[in-house]
């Protein structure tokens, strides 16, 4: 009799347990603690930090005042993926591009790109139409390009896995061909699996 | 007997654990400074208590950078034994008290060894900044 009544009273506290753990969609603060933290993969918070302290050195450097007509203007270069995911630079790029816009201190060029390519090519067209009427070069050289490379190194002990993501970049002024800022931002994650939260 | 031993190896495992997560630190620098620091009168708002006794801000200090951007560090000192967790943000503000937006504030996670004293900064995103207030929360 006993039994009757603790069975089901324990598989309602199991199920009222088990509700208050499940969480339902909802939004969360983009970078805040209570983004999902996976050690194999960056996740959004890293690439936010990353733009975030290397931007903050690069103005700090005062490498971007160095210009005979301020605001300089940066063409991004290439910047290579060494880790084993497919990422979109520009979740990188991006950050740093509108960081140092809204610094004032530089401006980064759309239709000058890799290999000829623009990334706005109606703007490249309208700029080539515009040279070619008014007979002379309209188009500002970059002052700076940026390149780098994103790392990863993976190693594990026991359960325990542990990755590192070395964000490297480098400020080149073209006309010298030297490096004239470079910052390196490392960001290691450890643990046996992935969480929710910092 | 068998009582006895199994509260011998307790202890042993409890001494173990409690070892391990203690951590402490030494350190070494040189007594006359030549870099002065321009300190800035800080106002705290404590919520979290814990936090607070555990990982104590001893000063706050600002200069601005070639670029003329304020620069802001802090020195915080983790007054047990153990290492805590923590994150923290920057948040900037303009001459008339308006939040600086920028893409997305970047909540920076952060450990402070048993005994530590360490400096975190930040530097404002525009030559705007004038003030700022940083955020600790507890991981």
């Amino acid at each position: 009799m006993k039994n009757k009544i603790l069975m089901p009273l324990l598989a309602m506290t199991v199920l009222l347990v088990g509700a208050g753990c499940a969480t339902n969609a909802h939004y969360v603060q983009t970078g805040g603690n209570q983004n999902v933290v996976t050690i194999g993969q960056i996740n959004i918070q890293d690439y936010m930090q990353a733009a975030d302290t290397m931007t903050g050195e690069l103005l700090a450097s005062g490498a971007l005042n160095r210009v005979a007509n301020p605001p300089a203007v940066l063409a991004i270069s290439r910047i290579v993926n060494n880790t084993g995911q497919q990422i979109d630079m520009d979740l990188l790029t991006k950050k740093i591009r509108v960081a140092l816009l809204q610094s004032g201190k530089a401006l980064t060029t759309t239709t000058v790109g890799l290999g000829g390519t623009a990334e706005d090519p109606m703007a490249k067209g309208i700029q080539q139409e515009n040279d070619f009427k008014s007979d002379q070069q309209t188009t500002r050289t970059p002052d700076f390009t940026l390149s780098g490379k994103i790392i990863q190194l993976a190693v594990k002990a026991g359960n325990t896995s542990q990755s590192t993501f070395s964000f490297q970049l480098s400020l080149t002024d073209p006309k010298s061909g030297l490096a004239v800022w470079e910052g390196e931002k490392e960001i290691t994650k450890q643990g046996t699996r992935s969480s929710v939260g910092f | 007997m068998k009582t006895g031993n199994f509260l011998t190896l307790a202890s042993a495992l409890l001494l173990l654990f409690v070892s391990g997560c203690k951590t402490s630190m030494n350190s070494v620098e040189n007594a006359q400074k030549t870099g002065q620091r321009q300190m800035v009168s800080d106002q705290r708002a404590i919520t979290d208590k814990s936090l607070a006794s555990k990982v104590s801000i001893v000063g706050v200090n600002s200069a601005m950078t070639p670029g003329g951007f304020l620069k802001v560090q802090i020195e915080l000192l983790n007054t047990t034994r153990s290492p805590q967790r923590f994150s923290y943000h920057f948040e900037w503000f303009d001459a008339n008290g308006m939040q600086i937006t920028t893409l997305a504030p970047v909540e920076i996670p952060d450990q402070i060894q048993g005994g530590e004293d360490k400096f975190i900064s930040s530097m404002a995103p525009t030559a705007d900044g004038r003030d700022f207030r940083v955020k600790f929360i507890a991981l």
